[in-house]
């Protein structure tokens, strides 16, 4: 035997332990019906990364995601938050429904240790979700992770800044996200088997005492 | 009479495979290349040290055969052969053919050449390893129809008393079965009458039961210094099946387990795995080892790979041998935590919880990640999704949205907070959770309405 079969041997063997589920939905709705309306088979795409590209932050980049997160975690499944630019904050996530206990949160040294724990997490079939916010990827390292998110039949997000529009990249879904006066206007930049160039105005949690 | 029904497997090439692991580990060629040597030249420290590497091999394998029958034996002489009584885990595994298969299967992942034959007699059993198909018979009739077809040379009688048995005429085994015992004993020795009356089954066939040790110990030498630590995932593979064998066995499983690296000029190093809930999953074990590895510097080169673990848990609901969706999520989930947190450090992955404080910097708290037992209430406030800790001094905000709640808290702690919250806009449009804090009239900026 030569070592490049061990390798394979050995992959094959992380495979066999991650173990396979029967198929998934295809799309984990979003929680707003405009949206799921205008996105391939109805939600995020499940299996996928999506890109998000925010004009600025605080403008409503995360609570878009939020009751997509809480049904998956209600569901079972673990949303994972690799190194965020800032702290996750659990009264507001669990008044918006989002289960603490499915909540994981990794710091990281560096952008290779977020994209390989990113990774691991995407192949993880008791995940349902990975945010992560790297400052820089390539496509090769997209592509990667949209094969992990794939094998793991979770959905992966990446937080990207709002110059990442003006070059290409084969995730599914790539959102650019401005800030509007009643919410959050989301420009459908691309979309994988959809249509893009469309801007919905989606009202994403409200400030007001509920 | 010798009861029970025995599997044997012989092992024709244990001594080259166990050497070839250590070759390929560090890199070279031709392991029997190295044994054929080393008889040839009658080199007595290159032939003991050969049936050290075999030995060892074969207790790590007695170990793993353990988990099929607590009696087992084995025998390096003219073989080598291992033994598992089987009689009465027969129910336990859906019938022979379900645990030969599983064995078989093993046995070619842990890359040995083996040779299995079932049968009620020790003897029987190893001679049958030897014979065509078919080798399973489970009653002492049909081992001795099968035995009778069979050439005298598979009996393990010494040369001399084979060719005795053919000058006198006999071919095959039947024709000198059909001899009474007192003429084979009279005329080829005791020792012949008593090995074919075990054979057959007619004699007890007493032999020392292998014991599982209490701790583990097993040791891989290298045949050449290893420098890269991937070269090290090859027999710590097989190291680790054999330990999965060991584990089941002893129907155990482990929290953690330390590997030790010997180096001829320096002292033995060592890196312990812990788990985040036992296991004995070789799969896992190795992924786990595999992370850690990775970010081993070794301080010289390995000559040597010790695996131990001296505790054990019990083996209640565990990963691996149980089917129930939530138990595979688990499993999945402490496969994910385990690599996380080798990687990265324990203090790295951890989950979030609430805290029963009205303060907004106190009213959560990071965690191992463990299911929370019970949920403090909830603020009565609408609470942004993201949180900057410590809170930011800020100039006044020029739009207020909505507020103010008042939070007043922590005078018994001295954390003493009177604060009037808002949400305010800032000039690109994100919204703010900023608060005045009225004791000393000053801004801050405490959470971002991501």
């Amino acid at each position: 035997m030569n070592t490049p079969l061990t390798l394979e041997q050995l992959a094959r063997l992380c495979r066999d332990a991650a173990g396979s589920h029967g198929p998934r939905p295809a799309a984990a709705p979003s929680g707003f019906a405009e949206l799921d309306a205008r996105l391939p088979g109805g939600g995020w795409p499940v299996g996928a990364i999506a890109e998000l590209m925010s004009d600025a932050p605080g403008i409503g980049e995360l609570s878009l995601m939020v009751p997509a997160l809480s049904r998956l975690a209600r569901a079972g499944r673990h949303i994972v938050w690799i190194a965020p630019p800032y702290l996750p904050y659990a009264p507001a996530l669990a008044q918006r429904g989002l289960p603490l206990e499915r909540v994981l949160l990794i710091q990281t040294g560096s952008l290779k240790e977020s994209l390989w724990a990113m990774e691991q997490a995407l192949r993880c079939p008791a995940v349902g979700a990975v945010l992560g916010w790297p400052a820089s990827i390539v496509d090769r390292n997209v592509r990667r992770l949209q094969l992990a998110a794939a094998a793991g039949g979770s959905l992966g997000i990446l937080y990207r800044p709002p110059e990442a529009a003006r070059e290409s990249s084969p995730a599914a879904l790539r959102l650019r996200l401005h800030a509007a006066a009643d919410g959050l206007a989301v420009e459908i930049h691309k979309s994988r088997g959809g249509n893009a160039g469309l801007t919905l105005r989606l009202a994403v949690a409200s400030t007001a005492v509920a | 009479m010798s009861g029970g029904l025995w599997l044997c497997i012989r092992l024709p090439r244990l001594a080259h495979e166990a050497l070839a692991t250590a070759h390929h580990a560090a890199g070279t060629e031709a392991a029997g290349a190295e044994i054929a040597g080393a008889e040839c030249g009658g080199d007595r420290a290159a032939i003991e040290a050969i049936e050290a590497i075999e030995q060892a091999a074969m207790e790590r394998l007695a170990a793993w055969a353990y988990q099929w029958s607590s009696r087992v034996s084995y025998r390096l002489a003219d073989g080598p052969l291992l033994w598992l009584e089987l009689g009465a885990s027969r129910a336990l595994f859906g019938g022979y053919g379900a645990l030969l298969a599983k064995l078989t299967a093993e046995l070619t992942q842990l890359g040995y050449s083996h040779a299995c034959a079932l049968a009620p007699s020790p003897a029987g059993a190893a001679l049958l390893t030897q014979a065509e198909e078919p080798r399973c018979v489970t009653t002492l009739a049909q081992l001795r129809l099968r035995l009778e077809l069979l050439p005298l040379a598979l009996l393990a009688l010494p040369p001399q008393v084979l060719a005795a048995l053919h000058s006198a005429g006999l071919r095959r085994i039947g024709q000198l079965l059909a001899l009474p015992a007192a003429a084979i004993a009279r005329r080829f020795g005791p020792a012949a009458s008593l090995y074919l009356q075990r054979l057959c089954g007619s004699a007890s066939d007493p032999r020392p039961a292998w014991r599982m040790p209490a701790v583990y110990r097993a040791r891989f030498e290298f045949d050449a210094e290893v420098r890269a630590t991937t070269a090290l995932l090859f027999p710590l593979r097989r190291l680790l099946l054999e330990f999965q064998g060991y584990l089941r066995g002893r129907d155990c499983a482990v929290l953690r387990f330390t590997l030790q690296f010997e180096h001829y000029r320096h002292p033995a190093s060592a890196l312990t795995i812990g788990m985040s809930a036992p296991t004995r999953d070789a799969a896992q074990l190795l992924l786990l080892a595999r992370e850690r590895l990775q970010l081993l510097q070794l301080p010289a080169p390995v000559s040597a790979l010790r695996l131990q673990a001296l505790e054990f848990t019990a083996a209640s609901v565990l990963q691996g041998d149980f089917f129930g969706s939530d138990a595979q999520q688990l499993q999945q989930l402490q496969l994910l935590l385990d690599r996380l947190q080798a990687r990265l450090g324990d203090q790295q992955v951890r989950g979030l919880a609430l805290e029963a404080d009205h303060r907004p910097e106190r009213s959560w708290r990071l965690v191992a990640p463990q299911p929370p037992t019970a949920l403090p209430d909830l603020p009565a406030g609408v609470r942004p999704c993201s949180l900057l800790q410590p809170p930011r001094l800020i100039e006044a905000p020029a739009v207020l949205l909505s507020g103010p709640e008042r939070i007043e808290s922590g005078w018994w702690d001295g954390g003493d907070a009177t604060r009037d919250y808002y949400v305010a806009r800032a000039g690109d449009g994100a919204r703010l959770w900023v608060f005045q804090d009225l004791a000393r009239g000053e801004w801050y900026l405490q959470g971002l309405w991501t």
